[in-house]
């Protein structure tokens, strides 16, 4: 009898394990990764100003106070639905916004190269228009910062602490929801 | 038919037509990055190698790839590099850790399951334990044949 049991359960306990499985797989977000670089301290860089090459950041131009790190670019349609939110999140939570700029069309191995004055002006243009949540923007031309923060396009943020340890990384725009579920928490220790 | 197979074969080629042209100093270095550029993973794509993906990060990552394979850098120290910027999502051959130790040992362990269950069954036939059921079924169903019968027979009878 007990064996009988067992035969008929196994198929259904199959099916409902496949079933969980499938039903999270849902409601996951395909674009979520887990980030190398969480708990490690900020790669070392020096990288220009975008409004004033003689300006050279570094990781140590980070340090001191927690800061936001955003990655984005004028060509992104995303980071354009993020800029008022995020000067939302400047003035009302006095975060301090730093901007990675992401040029996706500077490849000097294939020749091309990035127009530096109307990328200026463009971003000007943008941030009149929608807010401006940054104090300065980096500018990783070949993207090397980028690749070594491990981001895979833009828009991405990064929340650094005071002692330029990165401690969260997401993925996409940040909005009110993704700011209150995910990224304030870990502002809320860093501070 | 046969036009119809070699298109299918046509187009599927063009995911792979996506290579350029490099000059390493050696075979072997040329070797090392056609076998990292396939296994090291686009992290901004679902499901492409860094070779077939036309994205940004997919372009950065090739590039930064011929740049350590030309430092003489080695397969695994290429594929560390990658993991820890863009963590194991980033290689297509998950190491075995907690994470992953399931996908190692649940099919192992599937085995063992069948081959343990399908020796039980062999044993149970040698028993001839199964065998013993099916006689006193027959000895039933006789029975019923015969009730059946006598059945028939009085039915004829009464028409």
């Amino acid at each position: 009898m007990n064996k009988k049991i067992l035969v008929t359960a196994t198929p259904l306990l199959f099916f409902i394990v496949l079933l969980m499985f499938l039903l999270k797989g849902l409601f996951s977000d395909p674009k979520e990764r887990d980030s190398a670089l969480i708990g490690k301290s900020m790669p070392s860089f020096e990288l220009p100003d975008l409004m004033n090459e003689k300006v050279i950041h570094s990781e140590t131009t980070l340090k001191g106070e927690a800061v936001l790190l955003n990655v984005w670019g004028t060509w992104c349609i995303t980071c354009k639905y993020e800029l008022p939110y995020l000067t939302k999140l400047r003035q009302e939570y006095d975060v301090k916004i730093v901007g990675l700029y992401y040029d996706q069309n500077h490849a000097p191995e294939f020749g091309q190269y990035a127009d530096i004055p109307s990328i200026r002006v463009e971003v000007v243009d943008m941030t009149n228009r929608l807010g401006n949540p940054y104090l300065y923007n980096i500018l990783d031309l070949d993207r090397t910062l980028s690749l070594n923060l491990g981001v895979t396009g833009a828009p991405e943020t990064f929340l650094i602490d005071k002692n330029g340890i990165v401690r969260a990384h997401h993925m996409g725009d940040v909005n009110e929801r993704v700011w209150r579920d995910k990224l304030a928490p870990i502002w809320n220790e860093m501070n | 038919m046969r036009i119809l197979l070699l298109l299918i074969l046509s187009f599927s080629s063009i995911a792979f037509a996506t290579e350029d042209v490099i000059d390493f100093e050696s075979k072997k270095q040329e070797e090392l990055y056609r076998v990292l550029v396939k296994e090291l993973r686009c992290p901004k794509c679902q499901n492409q190698n860094i070779a077939d993906s036309n994205a940004v990060v997919a372009k950065d990552m090739r590039v930064k790839t011929v740049e350590l394979v030309k430092q003489g850098k080695n397969k695994q120290e290429v594929v560390d590099y990658m993991v820890d910027r863009y963590g194991q999502f980033a290689h297509y051959q998950p190491p075995l850790n907690s994470a992953t130790l399931l996908l190692w040992v649940v099919p192992i362990g599937f085995m063992l399951l069948a081959l343990l269950l399908l020796s039980r069954r062999s044993i149970n036939k040698e028993d001839g334990l199964s065998v013993a059921p099916v006689v006193e079924e027959d000895d039933e169903l006789k029975a019923l044949l015969e009730e059946a019968n006598v059945d028939v027979k009085q039915q004829k009878g009464n028409s």
